[in-house]
């Protein structure tokens, strides 16, 4: 067995009893990447050629290899999100979660790949090219963390962050076979992380057990004055329990959503999940959430949209990334550089939210957005007096063909319809492997309320036990 | 026909940096003297992934600023972001309370044309961010037509309350007392130095007129008044324009004009306003205030200058007018509060702090806070006048003497060769003696009974009073003499 191989516990273990050094792990991760890389490019940027040592010889994470999505900003390397428009900025500081990854000894092996800004669920939306799928390079790896998802699905590196907005962490760890965390908003600090929909986005890990998620967790989701909405008056607690139990938990499906159709392996995913449930003792219950199924995908672009249009304002190139030297004036300027730095689908979304916010139409969109919001979080709150969890589909579907799923673009919005009220409540959301099908992993989502990140992973455990963990794909190696 | 009549209807408002050591949502310095772009941070410069975080001592400047102007706290207010694009806005759009503030409902008084007070109501006041300051190469200091521009993000980020008037205002007059009282009491309240000359107070005027016959003009917003005067003359312009356009029948645009100094006119912007939106600041969670944090910014606030003025006037029978003055400086109604407590006489400081410490200030251009006389200090000075110890004469040149020499009042005295309490008994013997002595022929005059209109007597009661320099009381010199010359 190759180290790259080994789970991310497994690994910290080893280092700790001396069976192998940090160099070892580095030079066996590296020669997977080199090895599969030309078949899923996930990189856009390689630092493993000039590794940054983590910070901390005696951290935790000292000697592990991990990457980042590229909307994550890293001191002194180039940080993209995947648009010509940050040109070959590197910033000056680092995200938070990834400063307390490097003061735990974690070695940046590079930064990965997204869809531009985080909007997309392809990965094919990046200024970079697309990203393949490592269980099948002609498939999509999902997306927006795509990049993220497919490096832990082939090997390269035992764990990755990746940021959601509306499923970008989620969609992604399902069609490449790996558990991905979109934790409570406010769990992980945001600072550093380039925005898309502020009030939806939240930065999470990618891993192939969940109890690496757990270890990961208890490093990344700490209290950060950086970020006025990560605060908590104590930091939650993400020890592993291997004997944890599901007996007497009130786990629910959703009502409205049982006429969607479902494609036939993620159906039988479903049904294998609840049988699992059930002998684990856990009581099936099903949870009626009509404002959610009838407005959520409406609500939801109408918020990311508005705030992103905002977000994407500064990209102006006065003072960072792209810019025009030889414009006629300043409008000329802003002009040139957000029509070449910008991608069609960010300049859509754009255009749509500075329409939802235009002051004749706010009220009308923008603002009716934010009373359906509050009702979706009421609606979520009131489910969760009935449940300990609700397991739903990630996406009705298995992964497209590369440039397929772009064809209809408004059947791209729909499918977020699992991923997305999960954003809009600040929920916690588990992607877990649930089997394959062909050789396609098929993944499932279990939801908590909000702060129940904890006994989230404690159930994950319980599934992981009973449905088996994810092999390492082959890359598009044979 | 009857003739037309116009009634100015106007609103103000003004953008007060408040006085913090760091900006509103960084921990970046708000010294407004470092070279430019060194009090900079991602924050600030609103770089990819940064934050901002709430600056809590920005809001209780502004707490204490809405106190000053009798507004209530809102217990819950919230941010948005005010889009536009523009080089001095590092985010494209300003962080700003808009129209959910941190404090409302207040207003202040000033006097209208016939001297009677009334109140101009304050809606409210917001907290924002300030954008970074621009300077042009072009002729006029203008982006457009400029063939570079250069950027200071110092500014940007430096915390700012904007104060909205509801349109109380119907004259140039009243704007301006509305400016200057606004000014002085958030200088009182701590909550901002609000000097002109550095740029920490701003003005937006909005004019319009309402007409006799029930026409009512346009409103026009009016920008770049940099002093009161120019305050005052730019709303006096703008009445003057709107009713020329009024009288012959015409319409006012409601648009957005300059005010040029220079020129003494408003101009047309020739920029289109930006258009603007507001959506909720989502990086920010809603600023919520407790009554605790009422209470204690409550406790923070000072005594307002007009309540101050009257308990002058009704506690220590200081005059009306004099009590304005002193309470028209924070620091100098400090000072002569100081110098009461010190042991003066209230009304006898009150008049040497408003004739005496004033002229040297304004003769030196100096502030209360840099001068050298403690009022303890001026305390004793006023004691000793009070006292006959030293004449009102010789209090003012020991006075003069201290503040160009940095002397304490005993050095002074004893330096301007002054005797306390004046020369008499035995020193004024002497003097008399020896002025006697000097002269034996006048002496020989009187006592022979030659100076019948006693000119030669005032002769040496002159020369005795020119060797005491005045220190002796002109009465026992009179006595002294005529008896020694018996």
């Amino acid at each position: 067995m190759e180290l790259y191989e080994l789970n991310l516990w497994m690994l910290i273990e080893g280092l700790k009893a001396g069976k192998f050094t940090p160099s070892e792990i580095f030079t066996s991760c590296k020669k997977r990447i080199d090895q599969c890389e030309e078949n899923i490019h996930a990189f856009i940027t390689r630092t493993d050629d000039n590794p940054q040592p983590g910070s901390n010889p005696d951290g935790i994470f000292s000697g592990i290899p991990t990457v980042l999505k590229d909307n994550l900003c890293t001191t002194g390397i180039r940080t993209t999100a995947a648009s010509k428009i940050l040109g070959n900025w590197k910033p000056p500081y680092d995200a938070t979660a990834w400063k307390y990854l490097k003061d735990a000894g974690a070695v940046l092996m590079g930064k990965v790949n997204m869809d531009e800004f985080a909007m997309g669920n392809t990965c094919g939306n990046s200024a970079f090219g697309p990203t393949h799928n490592p269980n099948d390079i002609s498939r999509v790896p999902g997306g927006s963390s795509g990049g993220s998802a497919a490096a832990v699905s082939a090997g390269y590196v035992p764990f990755s962050l990746g940021s959601d907005t509306g499923g970008s962490i989620r969609q992604p760890a399902s069609f490449c076979g790996v558990y991905g965390l979109k934790p409570t908003y406010g769990m992980v600090s945001r600072y550093g992380l380039i925005s898309y929909g502020s009030s939806l986005d939240q930065i999470g890990p990618f891993a192939r057990t969940i109890r690496d998620l757990q270890l990961v967790m208890s490093v990344i989701a700490r209290h950060d004055p950086m970020d006025s909405s990560c605060f908590r008056e104590k930091n939650p607690d993400f020890t592993h329990h291997e004997d944890v139990s599901l007996k007497g938990k009130r786990v629910a499906l959703v009502k409205e959503f049982q006429d969607f159709t479902l494609d036939a392996p993620i159906s039988k995913a479903m049904n294998r999940t609840c049988s699992v449930l059930e002998a684990e003792g856990a009581v099936l219950t099903e949870v009626s959430l009509p404002v959610v199924a009838r407005y959520a995908v409406a609500c939801y672009y109408a918020l990311a949209m508005s705030e992103a249009h905002t977000n994407l304002e500064r990209y102006d190139g006065v003072r960072l990334g792209y810019t025009v030297k030889d414009a006629a004036g300043v409008k000329e300027m802003f002009e040139a550089v957000r029509s070449y730095g910008f991608g069609s689908e960010v300049k859509s979304r754009i255009i749509a939210g500075t329409c939802l916010t235009e002051p004749s139409r706010c009220d009308e969109y923008y603002v009716a957005a934010t009373k359906v919001r509050t009702l979706i979080a009421q609606e979520f709150a009131r489910a969760f007096g009935e449940a300990d969890f609700i397991l739903q589909p990630v996406t009705p579907s298995l992964p497209g063909k590369i440039g397929e799923v772009d064809e209809d673009e408004m059947k791209g919005y729909e499918t977020d319809l699992y991923t997305l009220p999960v954003n809009l409540a600040g929920l916690p959301g588990l992607s877990f492997f649930t089997g394959y099908s062909g050789e396609l992993p098929v993944g499932l989502q279990l939801i908590g309320p909000r702060w129940s990140d904890p006994a989230l992973l404690d159930a994950g455990t319980v599934l992981e036990r009973q449905l088996g963990s994810p092999r390492i794909a082959n890359g598009g190696v044979k | 026909m009857p003739e037309l009549t116009f009634t100015p209807v106007i609103g103000i408002e003004i953008h007060i940096r408040l006085k913090t050591d760091t900006k509103i949502f960084c921990s970046c310095s708000t010294n407004p003297n470092d070279p430019p772009n060194t009090n900079i941070c991602p924050v600030c410069m609103g770089l990819p992934g940064s934050l901002p975080r709430l600056n809590h001592t920005v809001v209780e400047k502004g707490m204490l600023a809405g106190m000053a102007l009798n507004c209530t706290v809102q217990p819950r207010s919230l941010f948005f972001r005010k889009s536009y694009f523009y080089p001095d806005l590092p985010k494209g759009y300003q962080i700003s309370q808009c129209d959910l503030p941190v404090v409302a409902d207040g207003y202040i008084e000033v006097h209208d044309a016939e001297g009677r007070l009334k109140k101009i109501r304050v809606n409210h006041l917001h907290l924002e961010e300030d954008a970074a300051a621009m300077h042009h190469s072009a002729s006029d200091g203008r982006l457009e037509g400029a063939s570079t521009s250069y950027v200071d993000y110092n500014r940007a980020g430096m915390p700012l309350g904007e104060i909205v008037s509801e349109p109380d205002i119907s004259s140039a007059q009243e704007a301006v007392e509305y400016a200057m009282n606004l000014q002085r009491r958030v200088r009182y309240a701590g909550a901002s130095d609000a000097d002109l000359d550095k740029g920490m107070m701003r003005f937006d005027a909005n004019v319009s007129l309402k007409c006799s016959d029930g026409r009512w003009g346009r409103k026009v917003e009016v920008k770049n008044m940099n002093s009161f005067r120019a305050l005052e003359r730019a709303i006096e312009y703008e009445i003057k324009r709107q009713k020329k356009i009024l009288l012959s029948g015409g319409e006012v645009l409601q648009e957005t004009r300059h005010w040029n100094d220079a020129k003494g006119v408003t101009t047309a912007s020739r920029v289109k306003e930006f258009y603007r939106k507001f959506i909720v600041e989502p990086d920010l969670p809603p600023l919520v205030v407790g009554q605790e944090w009422i209470d204690k910014v409550t406790a923070m606030m000072p005594e307002m200058p007009d309540v101050k003025a009257n308990r002058y006037v009704k506690d220590m029978n200081i005059p009306r007018e004099v009590a304005e003055v002193l309470t028209d400086d924070k620091n100098l109604a400090a000072y002569f509060e100081a110098c009461v407590s010190a042991g003066a006489n209230p009304v006898r400081a009150a008049n040497w702090v408003r004739t005496e410490v004033l002229r040297v200030l304004n003769e030196r251009g100096q502030k209360i806070a840099d001068f050298t006389v403690r009022p303890e200090v001026l305390a004793g000075l006023v004691g000793r006048v009070d006292d006959g110890k030293l004449s009102t004469t010789q209090g003012k040149e020991v006075f003069d003497y201290m503040c160009a020499n940095g002397a304490g009042l005993d050095d002074a005295v004893r330096a301007l060769g002054i005797t306390e309490g004046g020369i008499a008994g035995n020193a004024l013997a002497d003097i008399i003696a020896s002025v006697i002595t000097a002269n034996p022929d006048v002496l020989e005059e009187i006592r022979s009974g030659k100076d019948k209109k006693g000119k030669k007597l005032k002769f040496l009661q002159g020369l005795v009073m020119k060797e005491t320099k005045g220190q002796a009381k002109p009465q026992e010199v009179a006595e002294a003499v005529a008896e020694a010359v018996k």
